[in-house]
Protein backbone atom coordinates (compact mmCIF):
# COMPACT_ATOMS: atom_id res chain seq x y z
CA UNK A 1 0.00 0.00 0.00
CA UNK A 2 2.74 2.29 -0.37
CA UNK A 3 1.39 3.97 -3.76
CA UNK A 4 -0.94 7.21 -2.75
CA UNK A 5 -2.89 8.61 -5.97
CA UNK A 6 -5.64 11.47 -4.94
CA UNK A 7 -8.92 12.49 -6.98
CA UNK A 8 -9.47 16.39 -6.16
CA UNK A 9 -13.24 17.43 -7.44
CA UNK A 10 -13.10 20.54 -9.47
CA UNK A 11 -16.39 20.70 -9.78
CA UNK A 12 -18.56 18.36 -9.00
CA UNK A 13 -21.29 17.83 -12.10
CA UNK A 14 -24.65 18.08 -11.80
CA UNK A 15 -25.27 14.92 -9.01
CA UNK A 16 -22.07 12.96 -8.06
CA UNK A 17 -21.70 11.06 -5.07
CA UNK A 18 -19.93 7.92 -3.81
CA UNK A 19 -21.14 4.53 -4.20
CA UNK A 20 -20.82 1.07 -3.46
CA UNK A 21 -22.91 -1.97 -2.76
CA UNK A 22 -24.89 -0.28 -0.21
CA UNK A 23 -26.11 -1.40 3.18
CA UNK A 24 -28.10 -4.47 2.47
CA UNK A 25 -28.96 -6.31 6.11
CA UNK A 26 -30.09 -3.14 7.33
CA UNK A 27 -33.66 -2.82 6.68
CA UNK A 28 -34.97 -4.16 10.07
CA UNK A 29 -34.10 -0.40 11.08
CA UNK A 30 -36.10 1.39 8.19
CA UNK A 31 -32.60 2.11 6.36
CA UNK A 32 -32.83 2.70 2.24
CA UNK A 33 -30.52 -0.35 0.55
CA UNK A 34 -28.14 3.10 -0.85
CA UNK A 35 -25.76 1.89 -3.18
CA UNK A 36 -24.83 2.04 -6.94
CA UNK A 37 -27.99 2.18 -8.91
CA UNK A 38 -26.47 0.51 -11.82
CA UNK A 39 -24.64 -2.22 -10.29
CA UNK A 40 -23.66 -3.68 -13.10
CA UNK A 41 -21.44 -0.49 -14.78
CA UNK A 42 -20.18 -0.37 -10.80
CA UNK A 43 -19.01 -3.66 -10.78
CA UNK A 44 -17.39 -3.69 -14.42
CA UNK A 45 -15.59 -0.92 -13.66
CA UNK A 46 -13.78 -2.44 -10.82
CA UNK A 47 -13.63 -5.84 -12.42
CA UNK A 48 -11.49 -3.74 -15.48
CA UNK A 49 -9.13 -2.57 -11.89
CA UNK A 50 -9.02 -6.08 -10.58
CA UNK A 51 -10.95 -4.43 -7.52
CA UNK A 52 -13.37 -6.29 -5.34
CA UNK A 53 -16.69 -5.42 -6.41
CA UNK A 54 -17.44 -3.51 -2.80
CA UNK A 55 -15.06 -0.87 -3.46
CA UNK A 56 -16.28 2.47 -4.15
CA UNK A 57 -16.64 4.32 -7.39
CA UNK A 58 -18.24 7.99 -8.25
CA UNK A 59 -21.68 7.88 -9.65
CA UNK A 60 -22.29 10.98 -11.71
CA UNK A 61 -25.91 11.56 -13.07
CA UNK A 62 -26.89 13.46 -16.83
CA UNK A 63 -23.33 15.76 -16.49
CA UNK A 64 -20.78 14.55 -14.65
CA UNK A 65 -17.65 15.95 -12.40
CA UNK A 66 -14.45 18.15 -13.37
CA UNK A 67 -11.46 15.75 -11.71
CA UNK A 68 -7.86 16.56 -11.19
CA UNK A 69 -5.31 13.71 -10.04
CA UNK A 70 -2.36 13.78 -7.95
CA UNK A 71 0.29 10.51 -7.97
CA UNK A 72 -0.21 7.78 -10.64
CA UNK A 73 -3.18 5.61 -10.86
CA UNK A 74 -5.26 3.22 -12.58
CA UNK A 75 -9.31 3.92 -13.72
CA UNK A 76 -11.93 2.75 -15.72
CA UNK A 77 -15.04 4.71 -17.00
CA UNK A 78 -18.50 2.34 -17.28
CA UNK A 79 -21.69 3.33 -17.54
CA UNK A 80 -23.64 6.46 -20.15
CA UNK A 81 -21.34 7.82 -22.34
CA UNK A 82 -20.97 11.71 -20.83
CA UNK A 83 -17.69 12.28 -23.43
CA UNK A 84 -14.48 12.00 -21.18
CA UNK A 85 -11.47 14.22 -21.81
CA UNK A 86 -8.92 13.12 -20.11
CA UNK A 87 -6.29 16.40 -20.46
CA UNK A 88 -8.65 17.79 -23.19
CA UNK A 89 -8.29 14.84 -25.46
CA UNK A 90 -11.10 11.79 -25.67
CA UNK A 91 -10.90 9.18 -23.28
CA UNK A 92 -12.33 5.38 -24.01
CA UNK A 93 -14.69 3.56 -22.35
CA UNK A 94 -14.64 0.01 -20.55
CA UNK A 95 -11.04 0.13 -20.22
CA UNK A 96 -8.43 0.47 -17.93
CA UNK A 97 -6.27 4.06 -18.10
CA UNK A 98 -3.09 4.80 -16.76
CA UNK A 99 -3.00 8.04 -14.97
CA UNK A 100 -0.04 10.44 -14.33
CA UNK A 101 0.05 13.12 -11.66
CA UNK A 102 -1.70 16.56 -12.55
CA UNK A 103 -3.96 14.57 -15.38
CA UNK A 104 -7.58 16.58 -15.77
CA UNK A 105 -10.59 14.28 -16.53
CA UNK A 106 -13.15 16.09 -17.82
CA UNK A 107 -16.99 14.44 -17.92
CA UNK A 108 -19.80 16.56 -20.15
CA UNK A 109 -23.40 15.91 -20.63
CA UNK A 110 -24.32 12.33 -21.25
CA UNK A 111 -24.78 11.08 -24.99
CA UNK A 112 -27.60 8.79 -23.59
CA UNK A 113 -27.93 7.22 -20.84
CA UNK A 114 -28.17 8.66 -17.44
CA UNK A 115 -25.37 7.55 -14.99
CA UNK A 116 -21.50 7.35 -15.35
CA UNK A 117 -19.51 5.08 -12.94
CA UNK A 118 -15.51 6.31 -12.09
CA UNK A 119 -13.46 3.45 -10.19
CA UNK A 120 -9.62 3.61 -9.65
CA UNK A 121 -7.68 1.03 -8.54
CA UNK A 122 -7.03 0.17 -4.93
CA UNK A 123 -8.44 0.43 -1.62
CA UNK A 124 -10.50 3.98 -0.94
CA UNK A 125 -10.55 5.92 2.68
CA UNK A 126 -13.07 7.76 3.48
CA UNK A 127 -15.92 7.61 6.00
CA UNK A 128 -17.85 4.93 6.40
CA UNK A 129 -21.00 4.09 8.12
CA UNK A 130 -22.56 0.87 8.29
CA UNK A 131 -20.03 -0.44 6.43
CA UNK A 132 -20.63 1.42 3.00
CA UNK A 133 -19.17 4.65 1.57
CA UNK A 134 -22.94 5.23 0.11
CA UNK A 135 -24.61 8.16 0.48
CA UNK A 136 -27.44 8.53 2.25
CA UNK A 137 -30.71 10.41 0.98
CA UNK A 138 -30.78 13.94 2.23
CA UNK A 139 -33.43 13.28 4.69
CA UNK A 140 -30.47 11.38 6.54
CA UNK A 141 -27.38 13.33 7.82
CA UNK A 142 -24.25 11.41 8.79
CA UNK A 143 -20.86 13.14 9.48
CA UNK A 144 -18.36 12.79 6.54
CA UNK A 145 -20.94 11.78 4.27
CA UNK A 146 -22.13 14.86 1.96
CA UNK A 147 -25.27 13.32 0.35
CA UNK A 148 -23.17 14.69 -2.93
CA UNK A 149 -19.52 15.23 -3.46
CA UNK A 150 -18.67 18.87 -3.02
CA UNK A 151 -15.58 20.80 -5.12
CA UNK A 152 -12.14 20.63 -3.35
CA UNK A 153 -13.30 17.16 -1.74
CA UNK A 154 -10.12 14.82 -2.19
CA UNK A 155 -10.56 11.35 -1.95
CA UNK A 156 -7.21 9.19 -1.07
CA UNK A 157 -6.81 5.81 -2.76
CA UNK A 158 -3.89 3.41 -1.72
CA UNK A 159 -2.28 0.91 -4.28
CA UNK A 160 0.24 -1.36 -3.82
CA UNK A 161 0.96 -2.54 -7.52
CA UNK A 162 -0.81 -1.51 -11.10
CA UNK A 163 -2.10 -4.46 -13.32
CA UNK A 164 -2.22 -4.71 -17.11
CA UNK A 165 -4.39 -3.12 -19.26
CA UNK A 166 -7.88 -4.80 -19.06
CA UNK A 167 -11.10 -4.10 -21.71
CA UNK A 168 -14.20 -5.11 -21.64
CA UNK A 169 -15.78 -6.26 -24.87
CA UNK A 170 -17.87 -4.20 -27.09
CA UNK A 171 -20.41 -6.55 -27.88
CA UNK A 172 -21.23 -6.89 -24.06
CA UNK A 173 -21.49 -3.26 -23.00
CA UNK A 174 -24.47 -2.26 -23.01
CA UNK A 175 -26.35 -0.10 -25.80
CA UNK A 176 -28.47 3.12 -24.12
CA UNK A 177 -31.63 4.60 -26.50
CA UNK A 178 -34.61 6.43 -25.18
CA UNK A 179 -36.92 3.60 -25.21
CA UNK A 180 -36.64 0.38 -22.69
CA UNK A 181 -38.92 -2.84 -22.38
CA UNK A 182 -38.48 -3.49 -18.51
CA UNK A 183 -38.61 -7.39 -17.59
CA UNK A 184 -40.78 -7.58 -14.40
CA UNK A 185 -42.22 -10.52 -12.39
CA UNK A 186 -45.65 -10.09 -11.07
CA UNK A 187 -45.80 -8.33 -7.46
CA UNK A 188 -47.61 -9.12 -4.33
CA UNK A 189 -50.89 -7.12 -4.98
CA UNK A 190 -50.86 -8.11 -9.07
CA UNK A 191 -54.03 -10.11 -7.94
CA UNK A 192 -56.28 -6.76 -6.71
CA UNK A 193 -55.82 -5.66 -10.27
CA UNK A 194 -58.49 -6.08 -12.82
CA UNK A 195 -57.88 -7.98 -16.14
CA UNK A 196 -58.47 -4.71 -17.84
CA UNK A 197 -55.97 -3.08 -15.86
CA UNK A 198 -53.19 -5.44 -15.89
CA UNK A 199 -53.68 -5.31 -19.63
CA UNK A 200 -53.10 -1.56 -19.71
CA UNK A 201 -50.71 -1.68 -17.58
CA UNK A 202 -48.59 -3.87 -20.22
CA UNK A 203 -50.35 -2.32 -22.97
CA UNK A 204 -49.32 1.20 -22.01
CA UNK A 205 -45.76 3.02 -23.04
CA UNK A 206 -45.32 5.10 -19.94
CA UNK A 207 -42.96 8.41 -19.83
CA UNK A 208 -40.37 9.07 -17.36
CA UNK A 209 -41.37 12.08 -15.10
CA UNK A 210 -38.64 14.64 -14.48
CA UNK A 211 -39.35 13.75 -10.76
CA UNK A 212 -36.64 11.04 -11.09
CA UNK A 213 -34.04 10.34 -8.59
CA UNK A 214 -32.13 7.77 -6.71
CA UNK A 215 -35.64 6.64 -4.59
CA UNK A 216 -37.45 6.27 -7.53
CA UNK A 217 -38.63 6.60 -10.80
CA UNK A 218 -41.76 8.77 -11.53
CA UNK A 219 -43.77 7.26 -14.48
CA UNK A 220 -46.84 9.54 -16.33
CA UNK A 221 -49.75 8.17 -17.96
CA UNK A 222 -51.82 6.36 -15.80
CA UNK A 223 -53.57 2.77 -15.81
CA UNK A 224 -57.22 3.03 -17.50
CA UNK A 225 -59.92 3.33 -14.94
CA UNK A 226 -57.80 2.93 -11.94
CA UNK A 227 -59.09 3.44 -8.32
CA UNK A 228 -57.36 2.50 -5.44
CA UNK A 229 -59.29 -0.99 -3.58
CA UNK A 230 -58.63 0.10 0.30
CA UNK A 231 -55.69 1.55 1.78
CA UNK A 232 -53.24 -1.21 1.84
CA UNK A 233 -51.37 -2.05 5.15
CA UNK A 234 -47.62 -1.12 5.00
CA UNK A 235 -45.24 -3.66 3.73
CA UNK A 236 -41.80 -4.50 2.95
CA UNK A 237 -40.26 -2.75 -0.94
CA UNK A 238 -37.31 -4.26 -2.42
CA UNK A 239 -35.83 -2.37 -5.79
CA UNK A 240 -37.33 -2.52 -8.76
CA UNK A 241 -40.51 -2.91 -6.68
CA UNK A 242 -43.33 -0.96 -9.18
CA UNK A 243 -46.11 0.48 -6.78
CA UNK A 244 -48.69 2.03 -8.54
CA UNK A 245 -49.83 5.49 -6.75
CA UNK A 246 -53.67 6.89 -5.91
CA UNK A 247 -53.50 8.14 -9.24
CA UNK A 248 -52.97 5.38 -10.95
CA UNK A 249 -49.31 6.00 -12.24
CA UNK A 250 -46.56 3.47 -11.44
CA UNK A 251 -43.74 4.11 -9.59
CA UNK A 252 -40.72 2.12 -9.94
CA UNK A 253 -38.48 1.95 -6.30
CA UNK A 254 -34.80 2.40 -6.96
CA UNK A 255 -31.39 2.18 -4.20
CA UNK A 256 -32.46 5.15 -2.19
CA UNK A 257 -36.09 4.23 -1.67
CA UNK A 258 -37.87 3.78 2.11
CA UNK A 259 -38.10 0.32 3.31
CA UNK A 260 -41.52 -0.26 3.17
CA UNK A 261 -44.62 1.13 1.49
CA UNK A 262 -48.22 1.67 1.23
CA UNK A 263 -49.28 1.39 -2.15
CA UNK A 264 -50.34 -2.43 -4.51
CA UNK A 265 -47.10 -3.82 -5.49
CA UNK A 266 -48.33 -4.59 -9.27
CA UNK A 267 -44.81 -5.88 -10.29
CA UNK A 268 -40.98 -6.03 -9.64
CA UNK A 269 -38.33 -5.25 -12.48
CA UNK A 270 -35.70 -8.26 -12.34
CA UNK A 271 -32.29 -7.86 -10.93
CA UNK A 272 -30.69 -7.59 -14.65
CA UNK A 273 -32.97 -4.89 -15.84
CA UNK A 274 -32.52 -2.60 -12.80
CA UNK A 275 -29.31 -1.72 -14.59
CA UNK A 276 -31.63 -0.31 -17.38
CA UNK A 277 -33.58 1.51 -15.12
CA UNK A 278 -30.47 2.99 -13.48
CA UNK A 279 -29.54 4.58 -17.37
CA UNK A 280 -33.43 6.23 -18.01
CA UNK A 281 -33.90 9.53 -17.90
CA UNK A 282 -36.95 12.48 -17.77
CA UNK A 283 -38.66 12.03 -21.10
CA UNK A 284 -37.53 7.96 -21.85
CA UNK A 285 -40.13 5.79 -22.56
CA UNK A 286 -40.48 2.57 -21.10
CA UNK A 287 -42.77 -0.42 -21.23
CA UNK A 288 -42.95 -3.57 -19.15
CA UNK A 289 -43.07 -7.27 -19.98
CA UNK A 290 -44.00 -9.47 -18.24
CA UNK A 291 -41.59 -13.05 -17.11
CA UNK A 292 -42.09 -15.58 -15.47
CA UNK A 293 -39.81 -16.56 -12.38
CA UNK A 294 -38.41 -19.66 -14.32
CA UNK A 295 -36.88 -17.93 -17.39
CA UNK A 296 -34.46 -16.02 -15.20
CA UNK B 1 -48.82 -18.15 7.23
CA UNK B 2 -48.53 -17.48 2.98
CA UNK B 3 -44.87 -17.55 1.31
CA UNK B 4 -44.20 -15.94 -2.26
CA UNK B 5 -41.58 -14.90 -4.26
CA UNK B 6 -40.83 -11.09 -4.33
CA UNK B 7 -39.12 -9.34 -7.20
CA UNK B 8 -36.35 -12.22 -8.19
CA UNK B 9 -34.14 -12.15 -4.93
CA UNK B 10 -36.62 -11.64 -1.76
CA UNK B 11 -39.26 -13.38 -0.45
CA UNK B 12 -42.83 -11.76 0.97
CA UNK B 13 -44.13 -14.14 4.01
CA UNK B 14 -47.68 -12.48 4.96
CA UNK B 15 -49.84 -13.17 7.85
CA UNK B 16 -53.62 -12.53 8.02
CA UNK B 17 -53.65 -9.03 6.80
CA UNK B 18 -54.98 -7.28 9.45
CA UNK B 19 -53.19 -5.05 11.67
CA UNK B 20 -53.01 -6.82 15.21
CA UNK B 21 -50.78 -7.54 17.79
CA UNK B 22 -51.05 -11.43 17.87
CA UNK B 23 -50.41 -11.02 14.65
CA UNK B 24 -47.49 -8.78 14.31
CA UNK B 25 -45.83 -11.17 17.02
CA UNK B 26 -46.16 -13.76 14.77
CA UNK B 27 -43.68 -11.63 12.18
CA UNK B 28 -41.50 -10.61 14.71
CA UNK B 29 -41.14 -14.25 16.23
CA UNK B 30 -40.59 -15.31 12.04
CA UNK B 31 -37.95 -12.03 11.74
CA UNK B 32 -36.24 -13.23 15.42
CA UNK B 33 -35.74 -17.15 14.06
CA UNK B 34 -34.75 -16.26 10.59
CA UNK B 35 -32.54 -13.33 11.66
CA UNK B 36 -30.73 -16.06 14.01
CA UNK B 37 -30.46 -18.39 11.22
CA UNK B 38 -27.93 -15.99 8.96
CA UNK B 39 -29.08 -17.22 6.16
CA UNK B 40 -30.27 -14.42 4.60
CA UNK B 41 -29.63 -11.27 2.74
CA UNK B 42 -32.14 -8.75 4.63
CA UNK B 43 -34.93 -9.07 6.60
CA UNK B 44 -37.85 -5.89 6.82
CA UNK B 45 -40.57 -6.93 9.04
CA UNK B 46 -43.95 -4.71 8.83
CA UNK B 47 -47.43 -4.98 10.52
CA UNK B 48 -48.57 -8.47 9.02
CA UNK B 49 -45.46 -9.50 6.49
CA UNK B 50 -42.27 -10.05 6.68
CA UNK B 51 -39.27 -9.62 3.74
CA UNK B 52 -37.09 -11.95 2.90
CA UNK B 53 -33.38 -10.85 0.80
CA UNK B 54 -32.31 -14.20 -0.95
CA UNK B 55 -28.74 -15.03 -1.85
CA UNK B 56 -29.31 -16.61 -5.05
CA UNK B 57 -26.21 -17.63 -4.93
CA UNK B 58 -27.00 -19.90 -2.06
CA UNK B 59 -30.48 -20.86 -2.33
CA UNK B 60 -32.95 -20.58 -5.43
CA UNK B 61 -36.33 -19.57 -4.57
CA UNK B 62 -37.79 -22.72 -3.70
CA UNK B 63 -34.97 -23.80 -1.52
CA UNK B 64 -35.18 -20.73 0.15
CA UNK B 65 -39.25 -21.10 0.54
CA UNK B 66 -38.29 -24.63 1.85
CA UNK B 67 -35.42 -23.25 4.45
CA UNK B 68 -38.18 -20.49 5.88
CA UNK B 69 -41.14 -22.90 6.16
CA UNK B 70 -38.86 -25.79 8.03
CA UNK B 71 -37.33 -22.52 10.56
CA UNK B 72 -40.82 -21.25 11.12
CA UNK B 73 -42.16 -24.52 12.63
CA UNK B 74 -39.12 -24.49 15.35
CA UNK B 75 -40.05 -23.00 18.24
CA UNK B 76 -39.39 -19.10 18.66
CA UNK B 77 -36.35 -17.83 19.95
CA UNK B 78 -35.34 -16.21 23.18
CA UNK B 79 -34.71 -12.94 21.77
CA UNK B 80 -38.56 -12.60 20.28
CA UNK B 81 -39.55 -13.56 23.93
CA UNK B 82 -37.36 -11.00 25.60
CA UNK B 83 -39.72 -7.69 25.73
CA UNK B 84 -37.83 -4.35 25.66
CA UNK B 85 -39.95 -1.41 27.41
CA UNK B 86 -39.44 2.42 27.03
CA UNK B 87 -40.55 5.28 28.57
CA UNK B 88 -40.73 8.53 26.13
CA UNK B 89 -40.66 11.86 27.79
CA UNK B 90 -43.02 14.58 25.59
CA UNK B 91 -43.65 18.02 25.96
CA UNK B 92 -46.93 18.20 24.81
CA UNK B 93 -46.89 22.19 25.31
CA UNK B 94 -46.91 24.93 22.93
CA UNK B 95 -44.50 25.02 19.89
CA UNK B 96 -43.63 21.39 20.21
CA UNK B 97 -47.17 20.80 19.77
CA UNK B 98 -48.43 22.20 16.46
CA UNK B 99 -51.57 20.42 15.59
CA UNK B 100 -52.95 20.40 19.34
CA UNK B 101 -55.81 22.60 18.76
CA UNK B 102 -56.78 20.77 15.35
CA UNK B 103 -56.57 17.74 17.13
CA UNK B 104 -58.90 18.90 19.75
CA UNK B 105 -61.40 20.17 16.45
CA UNK B 106 -61.30 16.64 15.15
CA UNK B 107 -62.12 14.73 18.28
CA UNK B 108 -64.10 17.02 20.23
CA UNK B 109 -61.36 16.18 23.06
CA UNK B 110 -59.58 19.03 25.39
CA UNK B 111 -55.39 18.85 25.11
CA UNK B 112 -55.69 17.54 28.72
CA UNK B 113 -57.52 14.51 27.74
CA UNK B 114 -55.75 14.50 24.96
CA UNK B 115 -52.76 14.31 26.55
CA UNK B 116 -54.16 12.03 29.36
CA UNK B 117 -55.34 9.45 26.79
CA UNK B 118 -51.59 9.39 25.11
CA UNK B 119 -50.04 8.68 27.67
CA UNK B 120 -51.89 6.51 29.44
CA UNK B 121 -51.42 3.32 27.32
CA UNK B 122 -48.76 1.27 26.16
CA UNK B 123 -48.01 1.08 22.86
CA UNK B 124 -46.22 -1.35 20.24
CA UNK B 125 -44.04 -0.74 18.34
CA UNK B 126 -45.39 -2.78 14.92
CA UNK B 127 -42.63 -1.85 12.27
CA UNK B 128 -40.10 0.59 10.95
CA UNK B 129 -39.97 2.53 7.68
CA UNK B 130 -40.89 5.46 5.79
CA UNK B 131 -37.24 7.11 6.97
CA UNK B 132 -34.76 5.26 8.13
CA UNK B 133 -35.56 4.79 12.63
CA UNK B 134 -39.33 6.09 11.89
CA UNK B 135 -40.90 3.61 14.53
CA UNK B 136 -44.87 3.02 13.75
CA UNK B 137 -47.13 2.52 17.26
CA UNK B 138 -50.23 1.29 17.63
CA UNK B 139 -52.88 1.08 18.40
CA UNK B 140 -54.60 4.59 19.63
CA UNK B 141 -58.36 4.43 21.15
CA UNK B 142 -61.16 5.37 18.58
CA UNK B 143 -61.51 8.90 20.76
CA UNK B 144 -57.76 9.68 19.91
CA UNK B 145 -57.96 8.60 15.92
CA UNK B 146 -57.69 11.13 13.18
CA UNK B 147 -56.88 12.01 9.52
CA UNK B 148 -53.39 12.98 8.78
CA UNK B 149 -52.94 16.71 7.57
CA UNK B 150 -54.64 17.70 4.44
CA UNK B 151 -51.46 19.45 3.17
CA UNK B 152 -48.68 17.64 4.61
CA UNK B 153 -45.78 19.87 6.09
CA UNK B 154 -42.27 20.30 4.26
CA UNK B 155 -40.42 19.87 7.42
CA UNK B 156 -41.46 18.09 10.29
CA UNK B 157 -38.49 18.63 13.24
CA UNK B 158 -36.98 15.40 14.78
CA UNK B 159 -38.33 14.67 17.84
CA UNK B 160 -42.02 15.75 16.87
CA UNK B 161 -44.94 13.04 18.05
CA UNK B 162 -47.32 12.82 15.75
CA UNK B 163 -51.05 11.05 15.51
CA UNK B 164 -52.44 9.66 11.82
CA UNK B 165 -55.31 7.05 11.83
CA UNK B 166 -54.87 4.83 14.72
CA UNK B 167 -51.04 5.41 14.72
CA UNK B 168 -48.91 7.21 16.82
CA UNK B 169 -45.10 7.65 15.86
CA UNK B 170 -41.84 9.64 16.40
CA UNK B 171 -39.67 11.83 13.57
CA UNK B 172 -36.35 10.13 14.00
CA UNK B 173 -35.11 13.19 11.86
CA UNK B 174 -36.01 16.22 9.73
CA UNK B 175 -38.40 14.65 7.35
CA UNK B 176 -41.58 15.73 5.60
CA UNK B 177 -44.82 14.44 6.79
CA UNK B 178 -48.67 15.07 7.12
CA UNK B 179 -48.83 13.26 10.89
CA UNK B 180 -50.58 15.86 13.54
CA UNK B 181 -48.07 16.87 15.69
CA UNK B 182 -49.06 17.03 19.65
CA UNK B 183 -45.86 17.07 21.19
CA UNK B 184 -42.09 16.16 20.85
CA UNK B 185 -39.54 14.50 22.62
CA UNK B 186 -36.51 15.82 22.99
CA UNK B 187 -34.48 12.01 23.29
CA UNK B 188 -32.53 11.00 20.28
CA UNK B 189 -34.27 8.18 18.57
CA UNK B 190 -31.90 7.92 16.10
CA UNK B 191 -28.11 8.56 16.22
CA UNK B 192 -26.04 7.28 13.04
CA UNK B 193 -22.98 7.48 15.64
CA UNK B 194 -24.09 4.98 18.15
CA UNK B 195 -23.41 1.34 17.26
CA UNK B 196 -27.35 0.34 16.75
CA UNK B 197 -28.76 3.99 15.43
CA UNK B 198 -32.01 2.98 16.41
CA UNK B 199 -33.66 3.09 19.64
CA UNK B 200 -36.74 1.02 18.44
CA UNK B 201 -37.34 -2.01 17.40
CA UNK B 202 -40.32 -3.77 15.85
CA UNK B 203 -42.19 -5.74 18.95
CA UNK B 204 -40.83 -2.83 21.67
CA UNK B 205 -43.11 -1.70 24.24
CA UNK B 206 -43.46 2.10 24.34
CA UNK B 207 -45.24 4.64 27.16
CA UNK B 208 -45.05 8.14 26.77
CA UNK B 209 -44.52 10.47 29.81
CA UNK B 210 -45.49 14.16 29.95
CA UNK B 211 -42.67 16.70 30.67
CA UNK B 212 -42.18 20.18 30.76
CA UNK B 213 -40.04 23.04 28.59
CA UNK B 214 -37.81 23.03 31.24
CA UNK B 215 -37.45 19.15 31.43
CA UNK B 216 -37.17 19.35 27.62
CA UNK B 217 -34.27 21.74 27.69
CA UNK B 218 -32.41 19.71 30.32
CA UNK B 219 -33.17 16.25 28.29
CA UNK B 220 -32.10 17.31 25.36
CA UNK B 221 -28.56 19.04 27.17
CA UNK B 222 -28.11 15.51 28.53
CA UNK B 223 -28.65 14.38 25.17
CA UNK B 224 -26.10 16.60 23.01
CA UNK B 225 -23.63 15.32 26.05
CA UNK B 226 -23.92 11.97 25.96
CA UNK B 227 -25.41 11.47 29.74
CA UNK B 228 -28.75 10.68 28.74
CA UNK B 229 -30.07 7.30 30.19
CA UNK B 230 -33.23 5.98 27.98
CA UNK B 231 -35.70 4.84 30.29
CA UNK B 232 -35.71 1.29 29.50
CA UNK B 233 -37.02 -1.51 31.57
CA UNK B 234 -35.94 -4.78 29.64
CA UNK B 235 -37.42 -8.92 30.43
Amino acid sequence: MDNLFKIKILKPGLFSSLQDLGRVGHQDAGIPFSGAMDKEAHKIANELLDNPHATPTIEMTLCGAELEFEGVGQIAITGADMNAKLNDKPMPMYQTIDIKSRDRLSFHRVESGCRTYLAARGEWSGTEWLSSFSTISNLLKVDGIPEQLQSNQSIEIRTSNFIEQRTYPKTARPIYTSSYILRVVTGPEFEQFSIDQIQSFFDKVFEVSADSNRMGYRLKGAIKDYKPLREEISSGIVEGTVQVTSAGEPIILAADAQTTGGYPRIANVVTEDLSIVAQMKAGDEVRFMLVGLADL
Amino acid sequence: MHIQPFGDKALLVSFEKKIDPEINQQVINLYHTLKASAKFTFLTPAYCSLTVGIDRSRFTINEATELIKELASQPPTNQSVYVREFTIPVCYEGDFAPDMHEVSEITGLDPKEIIALHKAQEFRVYMLGFVAGFAYLGTLPDQLACPRKKTPRKSVPQGSVGLAGHQTGIYPVNAPGGWQIIGQTPVQMFDTTREEPNLLFAGDKVKFRAISEDEFKLILLKEETGIYHTEAKHG
